[in-house]
């Protein structure tokens, strides 16, 4: 009797989120810097590439007003390379996600990828981690998915096909990889039978996550209600077990982990 | 679980075999036999809701839980068989669930409840686990491709939980489907 809303984010949602990813862009006309809410634009002069959304790089491509470079992991040897990955090397677990962002500090170390406003001897506040969430973390390397992998690389082929080299080619690669992930999330489950599994989704797209969100939560429910009757009575020989140690305390305990199980339902 | 839920309404519905352990006077007809008293030991099938009751509250007043004597007794119902779980633990994906009972899963967690089988639980996880990679495969191929015919059988055969869990993937594919087709414009 609850509104009829999906749990979790549906695909369009997901997409609309994809669009705050920062993409690099090529412009053709000089623009000036343009004031918004997550902060102003970078003033674009022709030659120079610049870091723009994706929602504002899309606006000024349909007015032909600038190029977008595709990240590296969409070129064909990268995807090939994941496919490869996804396939051979790791046939069971997603190919991992792409490293935590790092910067060169000038005297030969990597540090961690901080906003650049932030000068490196300010010490970081707490309450402000200086920590990037996917859609404001810089384009992995090649061979790494990021977490809007699908949404992206859809959006730029639609809209930006003529700048994607090989656009065919990545179009059937991206379809060979949305399959050969598909099944891995349709076997992720399986672990379940022997009870304790975990379905791991280390390396996992925001868009698979939504498609296959409410399925995954199904399975792991309903293996939760046929073991419901097992769990109850190995928590009650726990309670036993530990009765003669731990007293009346253990049976009022077993009774708590019994209510946060309840909860924990979706 | 909700009190309006049709499905667990339905479960409680299911017939489960059982013996009653008196005499009942002026239930005969329930076999056949309705001039006479219902004999104890005599094979009837009840609703799970009733026969579940009957089976957990004791006939005496005395609290004592020695001597606490239920009016029947209860069996595993046909479709928790032994040939079917056997079936199961072959091939999960042979056996079509539905044709044993419409809520095979919501009626095996009350009876698990009730009796104490771990073997028929690993079973029946195992049976649900396997058959959801198969359902979500159907799933996405619905509608996809000409080839429904192929799957059919196994659809077929999927009972109420499979179902919802067949509708939820094929709801996320399709979703998703229809961003990836409307990205263009």
């Amino acid at each position: 009797m609850a509104l009829p809303l999906p749990q979790g984010l549906v695909p369009t949602e997901v997409a609309f989120l994809c669009e705050m990813e920062m993409v690099t862009i090529v412009p053709r006309q000089r623009l000036e810097s343009i004031p918004l809410l997550s902060g102003d634009t970078p003033a674009l002069r022709p030659p120079h590439r610049a870091q723009m959304p994706l929602w504002l790089a899309l606006l000024l491509k349909k007015q032909r007003r600038a190029n977008i470079v595709p990240p590296a992991w969409l070129h064909p040897a990268s995807l090939a390379d994941i496919i490869h990955h996804e396939t051979n090397v790791d046939p069971q677990a997603f190919s991992p996600p792409p490293p935590p962002p790092t910067r060169a500090d000038g005297r030969g170390r990597a540090r961690p990828f901080q906003d650049n406003i932030r000068s490196s001897r300010e010490q970081p506040k707490p309450g402000d981690d200086p920590r990037l969430a996917p859609p404001f973390l810089p384009s992995p390397p090649a061979g790494y998915l990021p977490y809007h992998w699908l949404e992206l690389a859809e959006t730029l082929l639609a809209h930006a096909a003529d700048d994607v080299p090989a656009a065919a080619e990545v179009r059937s690669l991206l379809r060979d990889l949305q399959e050969v992930r598909a099944a891995k999330m349709r076997g992720s489950t399986q672990s379940l039978e022997g009870g304790g599994g975990v379905v791991v989704l280390r390396g996992v797209g925001a868009m698979e996550l939504a498609e296959s969100r409410a399925f995954v939560l199904g399975v792991v429910d309903g293996v939760r209600k046929l073991g419901a009757s097992a769990e109850a009575t190995r928590r009650e020989e726990e309670a036993i077990g530990g009765g003669g140690r731990y007293g009346g305390g253990a049976g009022g305990r077993g009774g708590n982990f019994e209510d946060s199980d309840e909860e924990m339902e979706f | 679980m909700s009190y309006y839920d049709l499905d667990a309404i339905l479960t409680d519905a299911e017939k489960v075999p059982c013996k009653f352990e008196l005499d009942v006077p002026d239930l005969g007809y329930l076999d056949n036999n309705p001039s006479q008293a219902l004999k104890a030991q005599t094979p009837v099938s009840l609703p799970l809701w009733l026969a579940e009751l009957l089976a957990l509250s004791s006939r005496t007043q005395s609290s004592n839980p020695e001597d606490s004597a239920p009016f029947l007794t209860l069996e595993m119902p046909k479709a928790l068989s032994n040939e079917v779980v056997s079936a199961l633990k072959a091939d999960p994906r042979a056996v079509a669930l539905r044709d044993q009972t419409h809520n095979m899963y919501g009626l095996a967690a009350r009876m698990l409840d009730l009796f104490e089988e771990p073997e028929m639980c690993a079973v029946l996880r195992r049976t649900f686990v396997t058959r959801a990679a198969e359902t979500a495969l159907h799933a996405r191929k619905a509608g996809a491709t000409d080839d429904v015919v192929r799957g059919e059988g196994f659809l077929s055969g999927l009972e109420e939980w499979e179902r919802s869990l067949f509708r939820r993937a094929h709801d996320g594919n399709k979703a998703c489907k229809e961003w990836m087709d409307g990205v263009k414009k």
